[in-house]
């Protein structure tokens, strides 16, 4: 007992020595692999910059920082914030914001000139009542399609921008593979199946459509287009891996790895994990935005910066955004954590790999086509949640009638029409 | 011995043996408390919200069709797991017990107790592997056995899937429970009627079942609270090897809990689930509290 | 007569090793296997395969990964499972010696605490940690896990002083002992498996936490749960780091188990009934 006295001695002790100095105490969730990398990236920049202050990581592991929200969570309703921590735009950064834990960052947002350095839906995803809350340093894309190169080749198939070519494709593979499941998929985090569907439902509705049904503006029983996918959903199943339920999206990743499989949908940060399969892009594997039918939509969403209500060390934390805003800090942490550039005026050039380059280039040249995705949602979480479960369900027990009451009782439950009325696109 | 020592040897004795356990009690029934006050406000997102809405979230839940499938989870839970573990674990102690093979008691205990050593965040990772039907592991031995006809489709079936998750339960709670039933063999009383049945030549199921089982009651009694307790509030085997999936055919109410607090931000809510599985626990083990209250003061 | 039965018990024996070596000893296999792989070969998901290079360095670099949180783990899980056991012996005492309505109605409400949910109090067990700045700290952690497992303890002890027989206390008390000499001087050097089986039962419960841990936890008090969840990483999933941390981890778990087992030695029973 009395060791542990002195140890809990000590640390109240190193603790209020560390209180004397500039410190930026940070939570975030890059701890492992890529990742990592990316965050050491980070943290020399900021470094290089301000040798003065000492940096106080709480890094919290889990994906898409579900964990570092539990985390987070206590310690906010505790009084005891850090100084700023890693968010995603939309709704996630709405809860902060409503909670009034996040201070509204105009000034610096102006001096910096942000808003037209970055495309407008990215700026739209992070302002709320007409305030800028965080900055944005990357942008994660969700609907794309990655392919097995070499197979498609033998095969002399074409990577499929339609619904229909997919189930096409996913035929023909089936034919000439019978033992292989054309489409991989893991629902294990349930998120995944949302990200299949949301593909389908882009196609069918189009834009607008999209952004209205999770805004809550559409009456689901009644609209013809979310059965309509729901339709072409079930017969996609067939051609999905079955077994999706017991994979993580990583796991479902590397079924084209090992042969099981030869396409997926998934955001950019997959690029990473088959290099670290040491698959290379554009030689064993390349991708597709899906689909490109009526226009060529890209959903993202982004990690983001802001300053905590309470901050121990605000000053420091301005430096920080600064930092996290400049070009040095984009270029070296993006390309190897796996998302795109915020700001527009970076050269796409810096991406070591063709996919990346090439959607970088299009987000220059059509910044209006960004629509926020799954992750950092339109709809309020409590919504979202839900309906990943009830869509992932869908899979196992295709139920049409349920599927769209569950779906239209969550929209009311929730009340997610005054919960995403925040949202302004394009 | 006077009055005043007499108190003061009263005032002791409460300082050394009660006070420290009223504390501890005190902290944690105030928490009991406060969950309940929660979930009769109205906090909803990250900011604490103590407004009083009655039970509007209680209300709510009752119209989730997710809600009773995970109170029907839990119950198959409480049937599946309890019994079959500590019947199994009553066997096994008693065949330790019985064995002369040298080597033999060490070996099956630091075997079945290895479970209790290790993290489950990595156990259930590995279970998940077993299970995948495809190419996972007890799918390939069977194909390799040429048993195809025994090959399932495991945790991936809605209907049947939380049994199978019972059974990761059965085999990471066997270890434990051998033990306390081990430790509770360990009476002189007990001993002598086991000397004595033996000599007027019963059999050993025999005796396991008329002398030793009514014997190591209390031990039983508490191994079975424990099991209990932990089916119902099991969270991390489902957590880990499905999360819940098939869409939420294998939810429980404590990862619903966990869900709705820390992801769907509805704190209120989540309190809500909490006294309800807290009542479900009550309702489950207070009258076998009754009965070991009766044990314990006769 | 003796010697048939005598074979079925051996035969039996036999039968059950090998049955629960299969099912206890696979998964560790499968986990052994997937320490030793490269990331690539895990993608394959040959669970069974050991892969053609095996990769010790594994292990070097999983343990300068996670050799501070096993400490912190150590520091952590042995100090509430000394406090659990000390505190749970005395009022185990207490319960099951003390006579009154007081005890009877302390009872009761130590066996309904031992059902609370541990979700449930997560978020009001951390503002109390907040409040009293102990948040984020060892201490802290202790505290918590510490009330989390006092009731338990309790009511393991308790029913522990109730099976142990009763009249070296009456000769004692006899002699004018108080319940507290009886208590420190008779009665636990007596009850020491009970102790042992409760720390087993406390430290494992403590070790193995992991959503406690991850809220109270800092970089500088991260338990080994927290640190393997981190191993693996939400990006590449490194598991054969984290399965090789988590071989690694082990250690110290059955180091306190033998450390304790001599308390687990054949009872009075096994002696009997091998007749």
């Amino acid at each position: 007992m009395r060791k542990f006295l002195l140890i809990f001695a000590l640390i109240i002790l190193t603790a209020s020595i560390t209180l004397a100095e500039r410190e930026l105490v940070i939570f975030h969730w890059w701890t492992a692999g890529g990742e990592r990398e990316a965050a050491n990236a980070m943290f020399d920049v900021f470094k290089c910059a301000h040798p003065d202050v000492k940096v106080t990581e709480n890094p919290v592991a889990g994906g898409g920082g579900v964990s570092l929200r539990v985390v987070l969570q206590s310690r906010l309703a505790a009084g005891i914030p850090p100084d700023t921590w890693q968010t995603l735009g939309g709704a996630e950064l709405k809860s902060y914001v409503d909670g009034g834990y996040l201070v509204p960052i105009d000034d610096l947002w102006n001096e910096l000139n942000y808003g037209n350095l970055i495309p407008k839906p990215l700026a739209n995803a992070v302002t709320i009542e007409g305030h800028h809350y965080t900055i944005p340093l990357n942008m994660h894309v969700q609907n794309i399609l990655y392919y097995n190169k070499k197979l498609f080749k033998e095969l002399g198939l074409k990577p499929p921008k339609t619904y229909e070519e997919l189930i096409q494709v996913a035929k023909a593979i089936k034919k000439a593979r019978p033992k292989m499941y054309p489409l991989a998929l893991g629902t294990k985090e349930k998120w995944e199946a949302a990200f299949v569907f949301d593909s389908i439902l882009l196609e069918v509705g189009g834009p607008e459509y999209y952004v209205k049904l999770y805004k809550g503006e559409i009456n689901v029983k009644k609209d013809p287009n979310f059965k309509k996918a729901l339709e072409m959903f079930k017969e996609l199943i067939p051609y999905i891996y079955p077994y999706h339920s017991t994979l993580t999206w990583d796991e479902s990743c590397g079924l084209l790895v090992s042969g099981d499989s030869a396409m997926v949908i998934m955001g950019t940060w997959a690029i990473g994990y088959f290099e670290t399969r040491g698959w290379k892009p554009g030689v064993d594997f390349d991708a597709v935005t899906f689909p490109q039918v009526p226009e060529r939509i890209l959903l993202f969403h982004p990690d983001t910066y802001g300053l905590a209500k309470g901050a121990p060390h605000p000053d420091v934390v301005k430096d920080w955004l600064k930092t996290v805003a400049s070009k040095p800090f984009q270029v070296r942490t993006d390309v190897v954590q796996g998302g795109l550039f915020a700001r527009m005026d970076i050269s796409p050039c810096y991406f070591p790999d063709p996919i990346r380059k090439e959607l970088q280039k299009y987000i220059i040249t059509h910044p209006g086509r960004l629509i926020l995705d799954q992750h950092g949602s339109i709809a309020p979480f409590s919504f979202t949640q839900a309906y990943w479960d009830v869509i992932a369900g869908f899979l196992s027990r295709p139920n049409l009638e349920k599927t769209i009451s569950d779906v239209e009782n969550m929209l009311e439950l929730y009340d997610v029409k005054t919960g995403a009325s925040w949202y302004k696109w394009p | 011995m006077t009055r005043g020592v007499f108190m003061r040897d009263k005032i002791m004795n409460f300082l050394v043996f009660v006070l420290p356990l009223l504390i501890v009690l005190v902290l944690l029934y105030g928490m009991l408390v406060w969950t309940f006050y929660v979930s009769v406000s109205n906090w909803r997102g990250t900011r604490p919200n103590f407004e009083f809405v009655g039970l509007k979230w209680y209300r709510m839940m009752f119209q989730i069709d997710r809600f009773w499938v995970d109170v029907k989870n839990n119950l198959k839970w409480l049937g599946v797991g309890v019994i079959p573990t500590l019947f199994l674990a009553l066997l096994i102690a008693y065949l330790l017990e019985l064995s002369n093979l040298k080597g033999f008691e060490t070996y099956t205990r630091t075997l079945i107790l290895y479970p209790a050593a290790m993290s489950f965040i990595v156990t259930g990772t590995i279970w998940s592997w077993m299970y995948q039907p495809d190419k996972g592991v007890l799918n390939t031995i069977l194909r390799y056995l040429h048993l195809n006809s025994l090959q399932s489709g495991y945790i991936t079936n809605p209907d049947t899937a939380t049994y199978w998750l019972v059974l990761i339960f059965v085999w990471q709670y066997l270890g434990i429970s051998v033990v306390i039933i081990q430790s509770s063999f360990r009476s002189t009383e007990l001993q002598e009627m086991v000397e004595s049945a033996l000599i007027d030549g019963a059999s050993r199921l025999r005796i396991l079942f008329q002398i030793i089982v009514p014997n190591i009651r209390g031990g039983l009694f508490i191994l079975m609270g424990l099991l209990i307790i932990s089916a119902l509030k099991v969270f991390d085997i489902v957590y880990i090897v499905t999360f819940g999936g098939p869409g939420y055919s294998t939810d429980v109410l404590a990862l619903f809990m966990y869900i709705a607090t820390f992801q769907q931000h509805l704190v209120a809510f989540g309190a809500g689930l909490s006294v309800v599985i807290f009542l479900m626990a009550f309702a489950v083990v207070v009258p076998y509290t009754i009965y070991a209250f009766r044990r314990w003061f006769r | 007569m003796k010697s048939r039965s005598q074979k079925t018990v051996k035969f039996l024996a036999i039968t059950t090793a090998i049955i629960l070596s299969i099912a206890y000893l696979l998964p560790i296999y499968v986990m052994v296997l997937t320490s030793l792989k490269t990331p690539y070969e895990i993608t394959q998901r040959t669970y069974l395969i050991p892969s053609i290079d095996l990769h010790p360095e594994n292990y070097a670099k999983a343990f300068s990964l996670v050799k501070n949180a096993l400490l912190n783990s150590l520091i952590i899980s042995s100090s509430v499972t000394a406090i659990s056991s000390f505190v749970g012996g005395l009022s185990g005492f207490y319960l099951s010696r003390f006579k009154s309505k007081f005890s009877k109605i302390l009872f009761v409400l130590v066996g309904i605490s031992l059902y609370l949910p541990y979700q449930a109090i997560l978020v009001p067990l951390v503002q109390l940690m907040a409040r009293t700045r102990l948040a984020l700290t060892h201490a802290g952690m202790i505290m918590s896990y510490s009330i989390l497992n006092v009731p338990l303890a309790s009511i393991l002890m308790g029913t522990f002083f109730m099976s142990v027989p009763r009249e070296i206390e009456e000769a004692a008390e006899m002699d004018g002992a108080t319940k507290r000499q009886i208590f420190f001087r008779v009665v636990s050097p007596m009850a020491m498996p009970g102790y042992a089986s409760t720390a087993i039962l406390v430290f494992t419960q403590v070790w193995n936490e992991f959503l406690l841990a991850l809220t109270l936890s800092t970089p500088q008090t991260a338990t080994l749960q927290v640190k393997l969840a981190e191993v693996k990483g939400s990006f590449v999933a490194l598991y054969n780091l984290q399965m090789a941390a988590a071989i690694i981890g082990i250690v110290v778990p059955v180091g306190f188990f033998l450390l304790l087992g001599r308390y687990f030695i054949r009872g009075i029973l096994a002696g009997a009934l091998k007749g």
